[in-house]
């Protein structure tokens, strides 16, 4: 009787552990830092080429669209911050994209100091929609079925 | 109005503390009419919440902007239907419509149990009480849905209600979710009467048992309607994000529908006793988590949640639920062994076991997933999020072990299966599966996750037809009847089971749905001049050109699409871009789909140029269809099967609302 209760239990330790491993596996693999400006220019360096997501307000005035309609370079900064990020993003624009506007950008940080975004998502005007959910999301992002 | 609504929630707030306290009295002290009285509380606190909406209602319609919920959440223009949901379409709002769901369903437990589960009953009032206390102390103290402003602030109008969130979906989304994290309440407050009167045989169970099923599907709907607002409104082309909000919905219905499955297990063999209380606690918990997650800020930043007084109101509570409900774990613990265990690893109560298993484990690692940034943030000071990359990495595997078992788990007898059950019930899908993958091999299905998903969708669908098949013989032959009495027949005697197979076909669907949207999905961006046409699958989109209209509300542009097949005109398509005037000059993508089983074209219009010039992407999302059939349909039709009383429940139900069962103050039960 023992014998049998220990069976089940040894086989339900099995899948618990195999769940627990898989989520430390797929959470190894799928980091992404979420930093603001400033965090992220502080680090510099460390962080070129490295896949990161960055929250920041975009810069009056530096919007740059072209030459082609999906294609643009702006420049954001934290609410009160110093550090200024230049960003280029090739792809649909938000309908929320304009000056001053909360977004939050997620790609590679380049070595010449630009910020290559493959999303560009700005933050939801409503405390009542998650602000993830206004946006484009990228194909990768998705395609990770 | 506001004076008004304000006294009656003080009222239910003094009628949520009488009642768990004189119908524990009234339980100790073997007083019945204490108990009696703690009813007539309850209905008087659904009486004056009910009473408290109405107010709110009011000022909503009545365009009260003295108060700084209806400032906030509505405005003149706005249509008399959004008006009335903007009811809930706010954070102190949604949660007096949470309370009074919960007295609704107070009320109609103490209708049901006026002659049943007299020695529960107490403990089942009070919990239900409680629960609904906590929520008023969370209203009174921390979102009064009556605060007023004050005169020098009164707006001349008010902000009014989210563009987004003005369409039908968003509307009925809330309420649905609602009733099912509301509706758990009900069986775990069973679940801790039980508990603490030691009666815990299967009666708790029993007479939750709609309980149960009733919050499990509206929970479900909910989560498909948000699943299909965000494919409607948002434009991106996808319907499921892994958000926080939408794993906030998904992890109590995950371990709801464990509950749902183990309890049979209760049932038959009266095991695994410990595990089903864990689960509906678990379950109720992670109600209360949802509504907490989605309302108290913590998910975007830990600052946020510092910001809000909510969040620890909702963390003392969910702190005491676990530590009331562990220490009735424990103490009823010689209580809950079973007397029962199990025999063979391929048996039906195996196989539910690790169903169970894995619905916990899916939870987990969305539950996981979703707390990793705010308590990487809170410990290492920087946040690192998990996308969604992650979570289906993760969950996409352990997702078709689970739909494996659907098909294996009902067929597999309790105890121990022969080897010739085995080959009778599972031979024929088996084949039928593996040829028809090969079949889609050779069509040119290689994507391996999908081709998988498929195999095992008709792997279960075979397994599912061949009881429906089987059975209707068998019945024939037994009868006599024809084959469609003998299938209707069929179905009406065993409801549960046929009715569950039912729900099992449209999981089947959705996971069908999901997959081959998720791995054939093709996208397109296109720059277009009016005239021009693009080519994406087998369609050709011509773009005819654009028109602009406005109303007090809004402007609006409108692209004009043709599609074409093989040459042929099949439809028009309209994608739009609204913008509001509102302070924001908010703008929102309303997409133009193309429907039909085998794919969705999916049309959203970007930016427009001076000369007309418009940006569009274009989407191809094989199968999306089958996922809103195989929920919405298959998921309704099951659930109505499963419900409906069968003609000795009638009966029972006669008797029990016969007097003749209540002896003054002599507690009845009737097991």
């Amino acid at each position: 009787m023992k014998k049998k209760k220990l069976k089940f239990v040894i086989g339900g330790s099995v899948i618990a552990l195999a769940i627990t491993y898989m989520v430390f596996a797929g959470a190894r693999n799928n980091m992404v830092y979420y930093m603001t400006v400033d965090e992220l220019m502080a680090k510099g360096k460390s962080f070129h080429g490295e896949g990161v997501r960055v929250a920041g307000k975009v810069v009056p005035a530096s919007i740059v669209k072209g030459p082609q309609p999906t294609e643009v370079k702006f420049n954001v900064k934290d609410k009160d911050g110093t550090g200024i990020l230049p960003v280029y993003y090739k792809g649909i624009i938000p309908d929320m994209f304009k000056d001053d506007a909360d977004v939050i950008i997620e790609g590679r940080y380049d070595a010449d100091g630009t910020f290559h975004a493959k999303t560009l998502m700005t933050a939801c005007p409503s405390k009542y929609v998650p602000e993830d959910k206004q946006q484009y999301i990228s194909k990768e992002q998705l395609k990770s079925y | 109005m506001a004076d008004i609504g304000y006294i009656t929630l003080w009222i239910a707030f003094g009628l949520c503390i009488y009642v768990p306290v004189i119908s524990v009295l009234g339980a100790r002290t073997r007083r019945n009419h204490f108990i009696l009285s703690a009813e007539k509380g309850i209905q008087a606190a659904f009486g004056v919440l009910t009473l408290a909406s109405f107010c709110l209602i009011y000022s909503l319609i009545t365009d009260n902007f003295q108060l700084r919920y209806v400032a906030e959440h509505s405005n003149r223009a706005m249509p008399l239907f959004y008006k009335i949901t903007a009811w809930w379409g706010g954070q102190e709002g949604s949660l007096l419509f949470w309370v009074w769901i919960l007295s609704v369903f107070s009320a109609i437990v103490v209708a049901q149990n006026r002659y049943k589960n007299r020695e529960l009953m107490p403990y089942v009032y009070s919990v239900l009480m409680s629960t609904a206390l906590f929520f008023l102390v969370l209203i009174l103290f921390a979102a009064n849905p009556f605060a007023v402003l004050p005169p020098s602030r009164v707006p001349a109008d008010g902000a009014g209600l989210n563009p987004l969130l003005q369409n039908p979906y968003m509307i009925i989304h809330p309420p649905n979710l609602y009733l099912g994290y509301v509706g758990f309440t009900v069986p775990f407050a069973f679940a801790i009467a039980a508990l603490i009167t030691g009666r815990l045989d299967s009666t708790w169970i029993k007479s939750t048992r709609r309980w149960t099923i009733f919050p499990w599907y509206f929970l479900g709907v909910g989560i498909l309607l948000g699943a299909h607002w965000a494919y409607l409104e948002l434009g991106w082309g996808g319907y499921w994000a892994w958000d926080p909000v939408e794993n906030a919905s998904l992890m109590p219905w995950l371990t709801g529908t464990a509950f749902l499955h183990s309890v049979m297990i209760q049932e038959k063999k009266d095991m695994l006793k410990v595990w089903n209380v864990s689960l509906i606690i678990l379950t109720f918990m992670l109600s209360i988590f949802g509504t907490f997650l989605t309302r108290s800020g913590v998910v975007s930043s830990v600052h946020a949640f510092a910001q809000s007084s909510l969040g620890y109101y909702f963390l003392v509570f969910l702190t005491l639920v676990l530590v009331f409900s562990v220490f009735w774990i424990v103490k009823r613990w010689e209580l809950l062994k079973s007397r029962n265990e199990l025999d063979s690893f391929i048996s039906r109560e195996s196989i539910f076991l690790l169903n169970n298993l894995i619905f916990v484990g899916i939870a987990f690692t969305v539950l996981w997933g979703t707390m990793f940034p705010t308590l990487s943030e809170a410990i290492q000071g920087t946040r690192i999020t998990v996308g969604p990359p992650f979570f289906n990495q993760v969950n996409v595997p352990i997702g078709l072990l689970m739909l494996l078992l659907t098909g294996i788990g009902p067929l597999i007898p309790w105890r121990k299966a022969s080897w010739q059950h085995l080959k009778r019930s599972f031979m024929y899908p088996t084949f039928g599966a593996l040829l028809g993958g090969v079949l889609l091999f050779l069509s040119g299905v290689h994507h391996l996750k999908a081709l998988l998903a498929f195999v095992i969708a008709m792997f279960v669908a075979g397994t599912i037809l061949l009881e429906y098949i089987r059975g209707t013989l068998a019945r024939r032959e037994m009868t006599g009847e024809d084959y469609l009495t003998a299938f209707f027949t069929l179905i009406s005697k065993n409801r549960r089971r046929y009715g569950g197979y039912i729900v099992h076909l449209g999981i089947v669907l959705i996971f069908v749905g999901i997959a081959g949207s998720s791995a054939f999905q093709i996208e397109k961006e296109v720059v277009m001049k009016p005239g021009e046409s693009a080519i994406i699958g087998d369609y050709r989109i011509k773009y005819q050109g654009i028109s602009f209209k406005s109303d007090p509300n809004k402007t609006v542009a409108s692209a004009d699409l043709l599609v074409y097949r093989q040459g042929e005109k099949i439809s028009g398509l309209v994608p739009e871009k609204h913008r509001y005037l509102r302070g924001d000059q908010m703008v929102t993508t309303e997409v133009a789909i193309y429907s039909t089983l085998k794919e969705d074209l999916y049309t959203v219009l970007g930016a427009i140029e001076e000369d007309n010039t418009a940006v569009f992407k274009f989407i191809i999302n094989p199968m999306v269809l089958w996922i809103w059939v195989g929920g919405f349909l298959f998921m309704t039709l099951g659930t109505f099967v499963i419900t409906l009383p069968t003609l000795e429940e009638l009966k029972e139900r006669e008797r029990a609302m016969q007097p003749e069962w209540r002896v003054g103050s002599k507690v009845w039960s009737r097991a």
